[in-house]
């Protein structure tokens, strides 16, 4: 059952078109990676996915009603977090996930804050205010803050770009975990193949702002033909035109 | 005019409590923490109050015929307190969302545009609420006046002052919403642009005759013409702050309807984008 449906989805500023006539569909229980370059128009199709930023064109709705109509019903069951936005940081950590809870109808918000204190492993900063943490700290609990909701629909902009490999490792595990357990969906925006192989079920690849690709990870992987393989040696240039 | 073809959302137009507790909560949070609020509350009014009061009480030593100057003086400042305080929690609030840009975390919540702006209200109100009796006292101890002598005109003056302040206050977060953070200073000053023409401390006719043409447009000039008649003859003709109220209610529709046009615009851009 398609959960999230977008169709014929346009944004332009001015002259310039970065999401150009896009359309997919995000099933129940799904993890859906979107794909692609800096620029690609990945942020864009999300922050239209999320009602802060008025489409040119194109439809999108959730549960089969639209966005558009039904905003905060819909609202009430999604929720975001990107490496690209902040909480308030004069604000503690509990404090943030404390008011946030109250955004939406949460019944045990002490029980929920605490849990996912918990599960994101906060309990030693909630009394830290937010200027406070480090950049991955920052994101697990911009993490945090978007599971208070019980989302049925989760939208991660690019969710683990600041975290070190142990801790992405275990935010890539507890949110198939937790998928597994809920049936949740997600829309995952990355530019990491490897990364969107592993947690992905399937894969929106864009580019210039048009869906290029749609499939499985593993077809995806065996269609593209030609990789560009960038090596960052510290100084490489100069050690090549030496050899040279 | 533009605003007037936005297509308002569909149906359930209530407000719910939780998202707008949701919103002062957070504010309480940031006062608790911020050296800077608390200074805003309570330190500068202080400030404020102790210097136009000795001021005045170096000018009344210069005219002993006019024993209300002190009154005259202080009343009129601390009434500007809360047009001050109203406008000041509505475009500070705002800046602060925008320098934690944070506009996106609230808005992919349910909350509505009228939560957001009743939030900022119930904000100001607040802390008007703390401020004001703060400089009641204040002013009270060290100059032994009494506000309260304004007697039941006290309602309908604090009530248009803070109508005052809403509709400044929404109007310059318009201005800050479509322009972003490089009009900022506009929250700072923007009130005090119209402060000459709302003849705070001195009579409307003390002003030229260009500016007492603006004074006609400016609604708190009916209020601190009314509140200096009523120290002066214990009582003021209503029908100033009938006016007072008219356009005050006026200008409060054309500036939230002017905060949600630009809320609308920022909407085409992106709110990741509005800094």
């Amino acid at each position: 059952m398609d959960i999230l449906t977008v169709k014929n989805l346009t944004k332009k500023f001015g002259k310039f078109t970065a999401v150009n006539n896009i359309s997919f569909s995000l099933r129940e229980g799904e993890i859906l990676g979107l794909l692609g370059p800096n620029g690609a128009g990945k942020t864009t199709t999300i922050q239209m996915l999320l009602g802060v930023l008025t489409p040119t064109q194109g439809e999108v709705k959730y549960f089969n009603k639209s966005l558009q109509d039904n905003r905060e019903e819909i609202l009430e069951k999604v929720n975001f977090s990107s490496t690209y936005t902040q909480l308030p940081w004069l604000l503690t950590v509990e404090e943030n996930l404390t008011y946030t809870s109250y955004l939406y109808k949460i019944k045990d918000r002490k029980q929920r804050v605490k849990k996912l204190i918990e599960a994101f492993r906060l309990k030693k900063l909630i009394k830290e205010q937010m200027k406070e943490l480090s950049s991955g700290e920052v994101t697990r609990v911009n993490l945090a803050k978007a599971f208070i909701n019980y989302p049925k629909v989760l939208l991660l902009d690019e969710p683990t770009a600041s975290l070190d490999p142990e801790t992405s490792d275990y935010i890539r595990k507890f949110l198939i975990k937790e998928r597994n357990q809920f049936n949740f969906s997600i829309i995952w925006t990355s530019h990491n193949m490897a990364e969107v192989e592993e947690v992905c079920d399937r894969v929106v690849f864009i580019n210039h702002g048009k869906i290029i690709a749609d499939d499985t990870p593993e077809k995806l992987a065996k269609t593209i033909e030609v990789c560009h393989v960038v090596l960052n040696v510290p100084d490489g240039l100069k050690r090549t035109v030496e050899i040279c | 005019m533009k605003i007037i073809s936005y297509k308002l959302p569909p149906r359930n137009q209530k407000m719910k409590f939780n998202r707008i507790y949701a919103l002062v909560l957070r504010f309480y949070y940031l006062f608790r923490h911020s050296w800077d609020r608390i200074g805003d509350a309570f330190y500068w009014p202080t400030i404020d109050l102790m210097i136009w009061g000795l001021t005045s009480t170096f000018f009344k030593s210069f005219a002993p015929n006019a024993p209300q100057i002190i009154l005259i003086v202080l009343s009129g400042h601390m009434f500007w307190l809360i047009v001050w305080r109203a406008q000041y929690e509505i475009t500070v609030n705002l800046l602060e969302e925008l320098w934690n840009r944070n506009m996106i975390n609230i808005f992919v919540s349910p909350i509505k545009f009228s939560e957001w702006v009743t939030s900022f209200i119930i904000v100001g109100l607040s802390k008007a609420a703390m401020s004001f009796p703060f400089a009641m006292l204040v002013v009270y101890l060290a100059y032994k006046i009494e506000i309260l002598f304004f007697s039941w005109y006290f309602v309908p003056i604090i009530l248009l002052m803070f109508m005052t302040g809403w509709w400044v206050g929404f109007f310059v977060s318009g201005l800050i919403l479509r322009f972003g953070t490089k009009v900022q200073t506009l929250a700072w000053t923007f009130a005090w642009l119209i402060g000459p023409f709302a003849a705070i401390y001195y009579p409307v006719s003390t002003l030229p005759g260009w500016a007492q043409t603006i004074a006609l447009f400016v609604p708190a000039s009916y209020v601190f013409e009314g509140a200096r008649e009523i120290i002066y003859n214990g009582y003021t003709d209503p029908t100033k702050f009938y006016i007072s109220f008219s356009i005050n209610l006026v200008y409060l529709i054309l500036s939230i309807a002017f905060l949600y046009s630009s809320f609308k615009k920022v909407l085409e851009k992106g709110l990741v984008k509005v800094y």
